[in-house]
């Protein structure tokens, strides 16, 4: 009897492991539930879009073992998150072992470029930022993943659903290198409750003499607005004077998408050629002059540098998180940043202000600087020009990878419309909306209810889609550069945008010494590779 | 010797990894001079080394003398005292920055006090220097102490028969024993100072903008961001041959004293 009850107790102990270890289930009807690592939440993609790879007792890449390199996170982390939360389900479904491999990221490229360049091959794939894949794709480090999206065996997930600004830099020269992942750009948030409230909007006119121009058009109403609330106490979280806006300028961080995505509606100039004076902004297409110093650029300096003496003095060492902490505590009017703030803004334990959020496409310029004729141009309607700033961090995969497909199974798993719209109702993950999936009808095909499901304040997902369809379909957009030394141009640019936002350099002063340094790099790296890269980038026809 | 050797002909080179070499003589050297970021580095380096290491010699000699007498639990606050030194500077760096933050860090939290530590280009240096004080000045307290109670009593109990002053009993007897003690303790602080990265890296990232960028950050910047090999090599040699020059007059001042 004692030996029954011993066999008794072992079973039920391995067939209580055995349960909590469950990390899939198959439905009757073909379709895959997979159980996340941490919160046990679980994700159903439907039998026809599981593909026909994956089954009950298959294990495809059985003795496959892949790594890929991701942003510094963990578990919970922005980007790195959800490789962590799918890899025991993904693990289980293919056979094969993951090795999430992490690093800060400013040591992300030159590692992986390194590994590749040396030939060590450490790595299989990467979520990268579209930024570097010109460092990938020039050498042939990465390979096309095409015909594995067309291919039935992997989880299906659509290239139609990305509008053509992000499509763009998922592709190069007419083939897709990259899957569905994150969609970065940056918006405008504001506080509804506070720019809407009639007693605020009454004071406002009575101490500036003005009705406050909200909704804002321009950067100039962002600024006026910022400075009347600017060290008043207008929310009661706490005893302090709250700010006008609050942005991040930590130097080696990630400030300079701030002067990225402001400076555009002041040099890019809508039009249907790509010239040095329209739909341009970082070099010249013709002869890979630097324009980052022309009067366009240095006028947007100089807002930006007056728009941020009304937020923080210490945002001038903040990354983007503290940035966004300081929003989500209710501590500044304005921030103009990724996705990832409207979906932060939805999680109680972190945010103060879930259905107080106001958002739209970033505001624009009534005045444009036309770097052809050395021209201001003054307009009736604002310049408002849409933005892919950030990383709209990918995954790819390398050339030397004995286990691409392996690789494309996870990437392809986390692309489906419902890992997806999971990951991006959850701010921690760090994956941001840009694609049809994402948005609420007639844009998209996205549900109001799911969103809800998701713990969203209704308010604040309609203004948080609607900005985000504006900011990716604009008309006119800030052309994103990934040629080769990209990252080399954007930190000599970060080093001496800090330097200015300190009051160290003026900004023409940073501007020029960006212009130099970008001219060193241009002349080390080989005007020639360079300027045909830059061309191709930006669809310049010579 | 082979990486020494490697690096100073990178030097002479333009270098772009997966392309041929091209050979510049000392361009990379005369850009060097040139560079701005190059004269701000020296002079943050200058600044944190001078200031740096003159108040943890100050300090630790104070430490020392303090601890050199018979104080109640000695030997408790003494390892007490040197346990900075055992902690990862890079590690420092980030708890640091959880000290020095100016919305919701400890200083700000309980003393209520906005400093911008870290966001004013003056105070950063300040904090950078102030971090590296309490990391290191354990270091000189250990060495200094030592030395202190390596001094026969005999010495002082002759002294005391013409002198009863503590000051003239430390001017005569105890500073000139400690002197090499000192000047060895100076150089090689003063060594690791020249090549400081860890703390600064982690607590500031060389900002705000680039007013606390060590030369070896700026170094290690050019080479890992900018993948510029080439400058960043002799950029490396331009802070060997400095920190050389320094160590070795100091190693000059000792024998010319002690020969």
């Amino acid at each position: 009897m004692r030996k029954i009850i011993s066999y008794l107790v072992l079973a039920s102990l391995f067939f209580g492991w055995a349960i909590a270890q469950e990390n899939i289930r198959w439905g009757d009807d073909g379709s895959l539930t997979i159980i996340t690592a941490d919160d046990r939440e679980e994700i159903t993609i439907p039998a026809d879009q599981v593909g026909t790879l994956f089954g009950p007792g298959e294990q495809p890449f059985a003795g496959q073992r892949i790594a890929i390199t991701v942003n510094t996170g963990g578990p919970k982390g922005g980007i790195s998150g959800p490789l962590h939360q799918f890899r025991p389900a993904w693990e289980q479904l293919t056979g094969a072992k993951l090795d999430i491999v992490e690093m800060p990221l400013p040591e992300q490229l030159p590692t992986t470029i390194n590994d590749l360049r040396l030939g060590l091959n450490q790595f299989d794939g990467f979520i990268e930022g579209a930024w570097y894949m010109g460092e990938y794709v020039t050498p042939g480090f990465i390979i096309p993943v095409d015909e594995y999206i067309n291919d039935g065996r992997f989880p299906q997930w659509d290239p139609a659903w990305w509008p053509d600004s992000l499509r763009k830099i998922h592709q190069w020269d007419g083939q897709t290198y990259a899957t569905l992942n994150d969609s970065d750009g940056q918006v405008l948030y504001w506080r509804n409750d506070i720019l809407t409230d009639p007693e605020w909007q009454t004071a406002y006119e009575e101490e500036v003499g003005s009705p406050m121009p909200f909704p804002v058009k321009t950067w100039d109403d962002v600024i006026a607005i910022a400075k009347f609330f600017d060290g008043k106490n207008w929310d009661d979280n706490d005893p302090d004077p709250d700010s006008g806006i609050v942005m991040h300028f930590k130097v080696n961080a990630q400030g300079h998408f701030h002067f990225m995505t402001m400076s555009a509606s002041y040099v890019v100039r809508p039009g249907d050629t790509v010239d040095r004076c329209t739909n341009n902004y970082w070099f010249d297409p013709a002869t890979m002059e630097p324009l980052i110093n022309q009067p366009g650029h240095v006028k947007a300096l100089e807002k930006l540098k007056e728009l941020a003496q009304y937020g923080p003095e210490a945002q001038a060492a903040w990354d983007l998180t503290e940035g966004w902490d300081y929003f989500m505590r209710g501590k500044a009017i304005f921030t103009f940043s990724w996705g990832d703030v409207g979906s932060l803004v939805q999680d109680p334990t972190r945010s103060q202000i879930q259905g107080k959020l106001g958002a739209s496409i970033v505001p624009g310029s009534t005045e444009v600087y036309n770097m052809c004729s050395n021209e201001w141009e003054t307009l009736d309607e604002p310049n408002v020009v849409g933005n892919t700033t950030g990383g709209s961090w990918q995954g790819i995969i390398s050339s030397r990878s004995p286990n691409p497909e392996a690789v494309y199974s996870l990437y392809a798993l986390m692309a489906t419309a419902p890992v997806h719209t999971w990951n991006t109702q959850r701010g921690w993950t760090g994956v941001d909306p840009g694609v049809s999936i994402d948005f609420l009808p007639p844009n998209g095909t996205a549900t109001l209810e799911g969103y809800i499901d998701a713990g969203w304040n209704a308010s604040d997902v309609e203004f948080y889609t609607q900005a985000y369809y504006d900011n990716f379909y604009a008309d006119t957009m800030l052309p994103y550069i990934r040629i080769n030394g990209t990252e080399e141009y954007w930190r000599a640019l970060d080093q001496n945008l800090s330097e200015a936002m300190i009051g160290r350099l003026e900004p023409q002063e940073a501007l020029d010494r960006t212009a130099e340094a970008w001219k060193g790099i241009t002349e080390r790296r080989g005007l020639d590779l360079q300027l045909k890269q830059y061309q191709e980038a930006v669809g310049y026809q010579p | 010797m082979f990486p020494l050797l490697y690096s100073l002909r990178l030097g002479f080179f333009r270098v772009n990894v997966g392309q041929q070499d091209v050979f510049i003589g000392l361009a990379n050297y005369a850009r060097a001079f040139k560079d701005p970021n190059v004269w701000n580095a020296a002079r943050v380096t200058l600044t944190f080394v001078l200031i740096g290491v003159t108040i943890q010699l100050i300090l630790g000699l104070l430490f020392a003398l303090l601890f050199n007498r018979a104080l109640p639990a000695r030997g408790v606050l003494r390892t007490i005292m040197t346990l900075p030194l055992f902690a990862t500077p890079i590690g420092i760096g980030y708890m640091f920055i959880t000290i020095f933050h100016e919305e919701g860090g400890f200083i700000r939290a309980s003393l209520g006090a906005k400093i911008p530590w870290l966001s004013n280009p003056d105070w950063a240096l300040v904090s950078v220097i102030l971090v590296d004080i309490w990391n290191w000045t354990p270091f000189v307290f250990i060495v200094l102490l030592a030395a202190l109670q390596s001094i026969p009593e005999e010495y002082y109990e002759a002294a005391r028969l013409e002198s009863s002053s503590q000051w003239e009993l430390f001017r005569y007897i105890t500073l000139p024993i400690l002197q090499p003690s000192i000047i060895l303790v100076l150089v090689l602080r003063m060594s690791e100072a020249f090549k400081v990265f860890d703390i600064p890296f982690s607590l500031t990232s060389g900002g705000p903008g680039i007013a606390t960028e060590t030369f070896s950050m700026l170094t290690f910047n050019t080479y890992r961001r900018f993948f510029d090999f080439g400058y960043g090599s002799a950029l490396a040699y331009l802070l060997l041959i400095a920190v050389a020059i320094i160590v070795t007059s100091f190693f000059g001042r000792i024998r010319q004293a002690y020969t």
